[in-house]
């Protein structure tokens, strides 16, 4: 019996690894192309055969970007804007997803509806009318305009996955503080929100992520160079009349390395011993 | 909860503050620039916006340099420039209009100027050339809607003929084609090589339908024929049909490059740099771009062929950089000042060398006319033909270009016959006037 | 709060003193508000607030760019739903939505196992983490011209296969194709959403569950699926209004095209807004897109209710 689950686990191991291969050709195989264009000039991008590797292999797109104040700058306003984003999102939802997980009250329906449906707009149509509300706030061109538009798009996706992350944990956990003469905000803090850390660090990373990436709004908010942000530097690199290819793809390359950072960084509450176990019970 | 949780939350927590308290700061004190419009400060000195996509596409700082200039003969006026990327400038120049906050000199694509026009976005440059006194003889055309001015080319870029020497040689063909019939079967010859060789490519995306105006009806003007009659669509008159006959016959005999239908100008540049493309109609403005990706390349530049037989007057399609000035501007006699400015004989001169473009001043020159060989021929062909584009100033013009484009592609998959196809968008087009 | 299980009356076990269930209420209720007072205000302001512009434009004749604006009710209603283009987009949209999401969840949710197995060790599983999170960290248009590139007929992937397909450009394949990519670029959402949700399940419900017996596949059925169901629910109505809304990743790639099998609603209404300069138009379609998306909402909510 012990030798047949030893070459059971040993099959599903190398059924496993093989998943995994293909899986990350999958993932990762584009996402190589694009490395290796970022070290060519741009002829060889389009040559045929392709290769990963050519003689011009250099830096110097690279050299480009980061010699360019401009593009630094563009950097800069990206992870003011994405972190402050980030921190306010996630305050903000967690309040919201501990009334809507917690509590019943009239209008919550109504409520849950119209927090769902805002993102339901299409924002091409949306964008004129609040650039327009924008203007007349007199936010235009600075870091509070992207920052409030970025945290209005990113509340509604916060706000249902913390309510769900929130749903998955019995309410007697709150309830057991509450006899102890806790209030709500003790209950949520104290109790709920440690245990969703790994909720929390995934949601915190997209609403990075969306913060960072967006392109319409950042465009129409902003008018000077020294506040744009990335995704506009890189569409500042697609000209009328020529794209400068592998400045496209050095520039995507960098622009995805913060993200990747922070993710790495914070995949540890993913794999957490933190939580499996020790509550449900 | 254990204690690492508990140190877990706390951390959490007081990080959370602290980056909370530090972005509510940065979001009350932060902001960036000028975040009005163009101001008039006391004294008389003024700043003015000038929204366009040039800047990025100009070598680096050569187009600062030549503003500067501007405000150096023009003390008291500042010139704020506000680079965007081309794709989004039709919409960002529309948020703005309908916000307020447009730029107060901007640049302009002929598809767009009727409809800015009409909807009151744009001012009219022949008032405000009135009201400066202004000498319009030297400008090479200005775009006009209802009589008057509302855009004026600053510099163009025509699309000629460019052809791979080295693969025409290598089908037996040794001088680029003048007619039709000498381009199809140039084309036939370099696609009988093999490979991934095609004698023509025609790049038809709806994204940027532009390929509908310099691939397809080019042909038509070339010819000398017109889209239009008397301003209003002809789509099935005799130039037309035997143009997009033509086009499906290319189409039949396999010589057009693969991808057509979601092909953009920059990948038609790329096929033809890779050498794996004969013959296409291009932008003036690729000439460097194509020799600095493949100096290996020997190609030329020649007249977009015509019908077989036809001796008239050729038309070349182009495409320009035009300026207008906003309508809500508050500073229009200082914008129209940058826009004669930049109109000027040298200027303009110095603004096409940059660009690799013909002028918008009929008296200027651009340096690279007498550097170069291919430019001269391309001067050469530009003075011999006649700036043909009908599209520009006609209402809608894109949606126009994208309309016909949908039914020339449903005519070359084979859906329908090219007088269906030249029937359906005549219906469109007419609906849209 | 159920009423199956009794409530332990908190209150009157600390304070001693019995409040009327009214006042309870009316307390509880303000309290909600009170969590929920920075999402109402900020979403008030800044949303809802353009949001009755763009249905008011769509009530009008000649919205924002028109010299007059009247007010003409029902009409563009009429026009956008009796123009076949729409139709042809929503039927797009569903398709690219729908297999899009489904997709994802698969994706996604393999993926999540995969890589919260113990069969491997932690540090190739971390290392696969972050191969698979990848196309989740790019921009939408770099992700447009990437796949174009790789998609050209002279491109890579043709290379590789050894064919010449034109995947993007074919009207037989084109909406394949964008769904693909739309696939590849979306799955990591689902991926690292579920592997959060993986880490809530308690090891002891897997080893009660082997216990009984149940071999691999009957514990993913009857243990997994179960507990990460109100993630997966918010997940796929997400992904299903925001791809939905997907436009910058299909206008770069096809623009709508070839003819228009790629023509979806956000293409559609784009083209009304700045092609035509028809926003009343644009707003008309923008609305209908809101409805249909408020009817997945109020389902989503029943099910929310239903669960409490």
């Amino acid at each position: 019996m012990a030798m047949s689950i030893q070459t059971r686990t040993r099959a599903a191991r190398v059924g496993l690894v093989i998943g995994l291969l293909i899986g990350a050709v999958f993932a990762a195989g584009p996402v190589l192309w694009m490395l290796s264009n970022s070290f060519k000039s741009n002829t060889e991008i389009f040559e045929l055969p392709p290769r990963l590797i050519t003689e011009s292999f250099s830096l110097d797109a690279y050299i480009a970007i980061f010699t360019d104040p401009e593009t630094v700058r563009f950097f800069i306003n990206s992870y003011v804007v994405a972190f402050a984003v980030t921190a306010l999102t996630l305050l903000v939802a967690i309040q919201a997803a501990y009334a809507l997980s917690r509590f019943d009250f009239r209008g919550k329906r109504v409520l849950n509806v119209i927090i769902v449906s805002v993102q339901a707009v299409p924002p091409i149509t949306l964008l004129i009318p609040y650039f327009g509300l924008m203007v007349g706030l007199g936010l235009y061109n600075t870091y509070a305009a992207l920052i409030l538009t970025y945290m209005v798009f990113t509340l509604p996706y916060a706000i249902i996955m913390m309510t769900g992350y929130f749903n998955t944990l019995p309410k007697e956990l709150d309830e057991a503080v509450r006899v102890d003469g806790a209030g709500s905000m003790t209950a949520l803090w104290r109790v709920l929100v440690p245990i969703s850390v790994p909720g929390i660090v995934s949601v915190g990373i997209y609403t990075f992520m969306i913060a960072w990436n967006e392109y319409l709004f950042a465009l129409t908010l902003t008018r000077t160079i020294d506040m744009r942000t990335v995704p506009i530097g890189i569409q500042l690199l697609m000209g009328q009349h020529s794209y400068e290819w592998n400045q496209i793809m050095a520039m995507s390359v960098l622009g995805s390395i913060p993200v990747l950072i922070l993710f790495l960084f914070f995949q540890r509450y993913f794999i957490s011993g933190l939580t499996a176990g020790s509550v449900k019970s | 909860m254990t204690r690492a949780g508990q140190g877990h939350s706390k951390a959490l927590k007081i990080a959370g503050a602290a980056i909370a308290a530090g972005s509510l700061m940065l979001v009350t004190g932060c902001s960036g620039g000028s975040s009005d419009g163009a101001t008039g400060d006391a004294g008389g000195d003024v700043t003015i916006e000038f929204a366009q996509w040039w800047e990025p596409e100009l070598p680096d700082g050569e187009f600062r340099a030549l503003i500067d200039k501007f405000e150096a003969e023009n003390p008291g006026i500042t010139v704020e420039l506000v680079s965007g990327p081309y794709a989004s400038t039709k919409e960002q120049l529309f948020a703005g209009a309908a916000s307020g906050t447009m730029p107060d000199v901007v640049g302009l694509d002929g598809a767009w100027v009727n409809d800015f026009a009409s909807q009151g976005v744009i001012a009219n440059l022949t008032d405000l050339m009135a009201d400066a006194g202004y000498d319009d003889s030297q400008l090479a055309s200005q775009i006009q809607v209802d009589g008057g001015t509302y855009m004026i080319p600053v510099v163009n870029f025509v699309y000629p003929m460019f052809t791979n020497d080295d693969l025409l040689a290598e089908a037996g063909v040794t001088t680029p084609p003048t007619n039709r019939t000498e381009f199809a079967d140039a084309a036939q010859k370099v696609t009988a090589l093999g490979g991934d060789v095609s004698g023509w490519v025609l790049p038809l995306s709806l994204e940027a339908p532009n390929g509908v105006q310099n691939d397809v009806m080019s042909w038509v003007w070339a010819s000398g024929g017109s889209m239009l009659n008397d301003g209003q669509p002809d789509l099935t008159n005799a130039d037309v049909t035997s143009a997009v006959d033509y086009i499906q016959g290319l189409w039949d005999d396999g010589v057009i490059a693969a991808g057509s239908f979601t092909m953009k100008e920059q990948d038609k540049v790329e096929e033809f740099t890779n050498g794996r493309v004969g013959m296409m109609i291009d932008s003036l403005a690729h000439i460097n771009l194509i020799r600095e990706t493949n100096p290996d390349l020997n190609f030329s530049i020649s007249a977009i062929p015509a019908e077989d037989g036809y001796d008239g007057e050729r038309g070349i399609p182009y495409a320009s950089w035009g300026i207008g000035v906003a309508e809500n501007s508050e500073h229009k006699d200082a914008a129209f000042k940058l826009v004669s400015f930049l109109m000027s004989e040298d200027v303009n001169s110095e603004l096409s060398t940059m660009a690799n473009a013909f002028p918008g001043n009929t008296q200027s020159v651009p340096d690279f006319v007498n550097d170069d060989e291919l430019f001269k021929t391309a001067f050469d062909i530009y003075q011999a033909s006649y700036p043909a584009n009908e599209f520009t100033g006609l209402p809608v013009a894109e949606e126009l270009m994208r309309l016909f484009g949908e039914q020339l592609q449903a005519a070359l998959d084979g859906q329908q016959s090219v007088d269906e196809a030249l029937q359906k968008a005549q219906d469109a087009w007419v609906a849209e006037f | 709060m159920s009423l199956k299980t009794p409530v332990l009356d908190t209150e009157v076990i600390v304070t001693g003193v019995p409040q009327s269930k009214r006042r309870r209420q009316l307390r509880r209720t303000a309290e909600s508000y009170a969590f929920l007072s920075p999402t109402m205000i900020l979403l008030f302001v800044l949303m809802i607030i353009p949001i009755v512009m763009v249905i008011g434009y769509s009530l009008q004749d000649g919205a924002i760019i028109g010299k007059d604006h009247e007010f003409v009710g029902l009409d563009n209603y009429m026009a956008v739903l009796t123009n076949p283009s729409f139709w042809n987009a929503t039927s797009n949209t569903v398709i690219f939505t729908v297999t899009s999401v489904v997709a994802h969840l698969i994706i996604g949710l393999g993926f999540a196992m995969m890589l919260n197995s113990t069969l491997i060790g932690a540090v190739p599983r971390a290392i696969f983490r972050g191969l698979y999170v990848l196309p989740w960290l790019f921009t939408v248009a770099v992700i447009a011209v990437l796949w174009r590139m790789l998609l050209a007929p002279n491109g890579v992937i043709n290379f590789l296969l050894n064919t010449n397909i034109e995947w993007l450009a074919s009207p037989q394949l084109a909406l394949g194709t964008v769904t693909f990519i739309n696939i590849w670029a979306g799955y990591p959402f689902f991926m690292v959403s579920l592997l959060a949700g993986l880490q809530g399940i308690p090891s002891d419900l897997y080893e009660a569950a082997s216990i009984d017996g149940a071999g691999p596949v009957q514990r993913f059925w009857n243990v997994t699926v179960p507990q990460l169901r109100p993630i997966i629910v918010s997940l796929v109505l997400l992904d299903l209004i925001w791809t939905s809304q997907q436009f910058a990743l299909i206008w770069m790639t096809t623009g709508g095209g070839p003819i228009n099998v790629t023509e979806v609603l956000s293409t559609f209404t784009y083209k009304l807004a700045f092609a035509k300069y028809d926003f009343s138009q644009a707003a008309t379609s923008a609305v209908l897109v809101l409805l249909m998306s408020m009817v997945l909402a109020v389902f989503y909510v029943r099910h929310q209710k239903a669960r409490d």
